[in-house]
């Protein structure tokens, strides 16, 4: 009997003290996991709001590049068509230049375009050419000038003049059409301009 | 403008190289542009280098090949090269010698300007003292850029150059002003995949319609390389100081620059200098970087951040080495580091921003900013030091203190240097991880930085 109730002693001792230890582990475990979610939670809270911060990061990148391409390519649209006006306001000039009257303005122009592409080459002594239809006005001006001598062929332009020297080395192109076209890019501001559209 | 147009010379007495030499020459200016006419009408541009005894010596921008003696004209235009600018020209595409090359028409232009620039009265220069954030920690923390400052990224062959330029390009910022700010970006010499990569970067990010593109490509001629940087200077410096502007150019590639300059001397038949190149290099080259800066009563600036690749990673190379006496600092990347996988792979020991201390502290950036700065460089070079020492004695032969600053090494490298290509941080969190890195380190190392700062923002728990 006595061996009996130290058996069941010992095993109820064995029980007693296994269930504080399963109770001690449960409770270890209870706080190790509480812990541990209270750590992911602010790792979560972290990441959450990672994701979201880059999100926004991205949404403002998309954003400014759906609005910077955007105010791009609606700028790049005027300027298009401010240089397609542009141009068809010089077309129409052009135009009004070959119908203008070759008077006796004209021969005063032709005279001023001849002295001062003289003056650029230094020398009176130089062949004059002209465009086919300007020869005889041409001819008439270079009266006042001895030393030059009009060309035997033409020119293609608008108007105007061109000379060389009489060795062919050097040449000065005063012809209306050199002279647009270095003056074009100034011309082009001023014609924006009247559109409203400064540089 | 000049309204008087040149005189067109037809005697060519010799081709040489990128040079035609026209004879009987009257009346030509030194630097006057001409315009060289082949015998199928095709137009190239060119500019004086010399002229005496009846003969001007005129570089052709866009080389010489199929010019034949007999059939080309010279017409001597009259005035320099200049560059129309306007505002418009935010958002545009240029050639390296400044012409469209997005397809639409040339700019209005506001005014025309020698791209020669003019220099800046030394009287009326502002010293550079306020802080331009590149959201590049590095940069912003340790080498840092101030508005009208020059400061030059040497790099190699390879290396992530172009890639840090455009970060910056993109994500550059004036904190604290509502100042306009634009980027320069002149490409000189540079592959394709290159500037499509800068155009689409900034596109991308928005930045494209703040900045001007000109892009001088590697198959381009090499001669135009020497208007490339001008051109985009001419924009610059009419955008800072006539629109009130900040500006941030970018140039890239330098070293092409000074081969076009070295090919053209060479030509010339020049006693040449180092390596070959000619011995005004330093002068030529400060012709441009000195093109930055701030003008008192000017709210623009013109800040430079030109690149360059040493050729051999030699930083003694005539190129990086006259560069680094003009400008002021210097961006090493370095050739390990980038092996390493680390962006970006700036070596901050060779690095060196003269205007930074200037551009931070208190009112400008924060308090700490110079302290923790020399803190983390210092702590830096120790480790360096430490980590050699290993490679002799290994690991166990060191002491714990040299463990730490190893441990600090990797820190810098891992969490402050390293970062994302599209990583914009703000100044606060690149000084934030300057504290961390040297938090890994005891109290008492902390020998550059008052204790006050120490106290308010150490974060290691070691007492």
């Amino acid at each position: 009997m006595l061996s009996t109730n130290a058996l069941e002693q010992t095993i109820s001792k064995i029980l007693s003290q296994t269930e504080k230890r399963v109770v001690s582990t449960l409770d270890e475990t209870l706080a190790e996991s509480q812990k541990q979610l209270d750590d992911m939670r602010s790792e979560l809270d972290a990441e959450y709001d990672k994701i979201i911060s880059d999100g926004k990061k991205e949404a403002d990148k998309i954003e400014k590049q759906i609005v910077g391409s955007s105010d791009l390519e609606a700028r790049n649209q005027q300027l298009l068509v401010v240089g397609e006006a542009v141009d068809n306001v010089f077309n129409e000039v052009l135009e009004q230049i070959a119908k203008a009257p070759r008077d006796k303005e004209y021969s005063g122009l032709l005279d001023t375009l001849l002295r001062e592409a003289m003056s650029v080459l230094r020398s009176t002594d130089v062949i004059v050419y002209s465009n086919q239809s300007e020869r005889d006005t041409v001819q008439s001006v270079l009266e006042k000038f001895p030393d030059a001598e009009m060309a035997s062929e033409s020119i293609d332009c608008l108007g105007g003049i061109q000379i060389k020297s009489r060795d062919g080395a050097m040449t000065f192109d005063n012809t209306l059409d050199a002279r647009i076209s270095r003056l074009k890019p100034l011309i082009r501001r001023d014609i924006a301009a009247k559109f409203g559209v400064s540089g | 403008m000049a309204t008087v147009g040149g005189v067109e010379y037809s005697k060519i007495a010799e081709i040489k190289g990128p040079l035609v030499i026209v004879d009987d020459v009257e009346n030509a200016a030194f630097d006057e542009l001409v315009e060289v006419e082949t015998s199928d009408n095709e137009r190239r541009l060119g500019k004086v280098l010399e002229v005496g005894n009846g003969k001007a010596i005129v570089q052709v921008f866009e080389g010489t090949t199929g010019l034949s003696i007999s059939d080309t004209s010279t017409r001597f235009v009259g005035k320099v090269m200049e560059m129309p600018v306007s505002k418009e020209v935010l958002g545009r595409v240029f050639d390296g010698l400044g012409r469209p090359k997005d397809n639409l028409p040339d700019p209005i232009a506001d005014k025309f300007l020698d791209i020669n620039g003019a220099p800046m009265n030394p009287e009326q220069r502002e010293y550079p003292k306020d802080f331009i954030q590149t959201g590049v920690s590095v940069i912003d923390g340790m080498i840092t850029l101030v508005r009208g400052q020059k400061l030059p990224i040497f790099s190699g062959s390879g290396m992530s150059h172009n890639i840090v330029a455009a970060q910056i390009a993109r994500q550059a910022t004036v904190i604290g002003t509502q100042e306009e700010f634009a980027v320069v970006f002149a490409a000189i010499g540079v592959q394709y995949s290159e500037a499509e990569y800068f155009r689409r970067t900034l596109e991308e990010s928005g930045a494209l319609k703040r900045s001007v593109l000109f892009l001088n490509l590697a198959d381009d001629p090499a001669i135009e390389r020497i208007i490339t940087p001008r051109v985009a200077l001419t924009v610059a410096e009419y955008m800072a100081f006539e629109l009130g502007m900040h500006v941030l150019v970018i140039l890239t590639d330098m070293t092409n620059y000074a081969e076009a300059l070295r090919e053209i001397s060479a030509a010339r038949e020049e006693v040449p200098g180092r390596k070959g190149y000619p011995g005004y290099l330093y002068t030529d080259l400060s012709t441009i970087y000195e093109r930055a800066g701030k003008l008192v009563g000017k709210t623009g600036s013109v800040t430079q951040v030109p690149i360059l690749s040493m050729p051999s990673d030699d930083i003694t190379h005539p190129i990086p080495d006259l560069t680094g006496y003009i400008t002021e600092g210097q961006i090493v990347l370095g050739r390990d580091l980038f092996r390493q996988g680390i962006y970006p792979p700036v070596n901050i020991l060779m690095s060196l921003s003269r205007l930074m201390k200037d551009g931070i502290g208190e009112g400008r950036t924060r308090e700490d900013h110079g302290e923790i700065s020399n803190q983390n460089y210092d702590a830096y070079s120790r480790a360096q030091e430490v980590r050699a020492l290993a490679g002799i004695v290994g690991k166990a032969g060191l002491t714990d203190i040299d463990l730490k600053y190893m441990d600090t090494g990797d820190i810098f490298e891992k969490e402050f240097l390293t970062q994302d290509i599209d990583e914009n941080r703000n100044l606060d969190e690149s000084l934030s991880l300057l504290w961390k890195t040297v938090s890994s380190l005891p109290r008492n190392e902390l020998t550059k930085v008052k204790d006050r700062y120490v106290e308010k923002f150490y974060q290691g728990n070691d007492d």
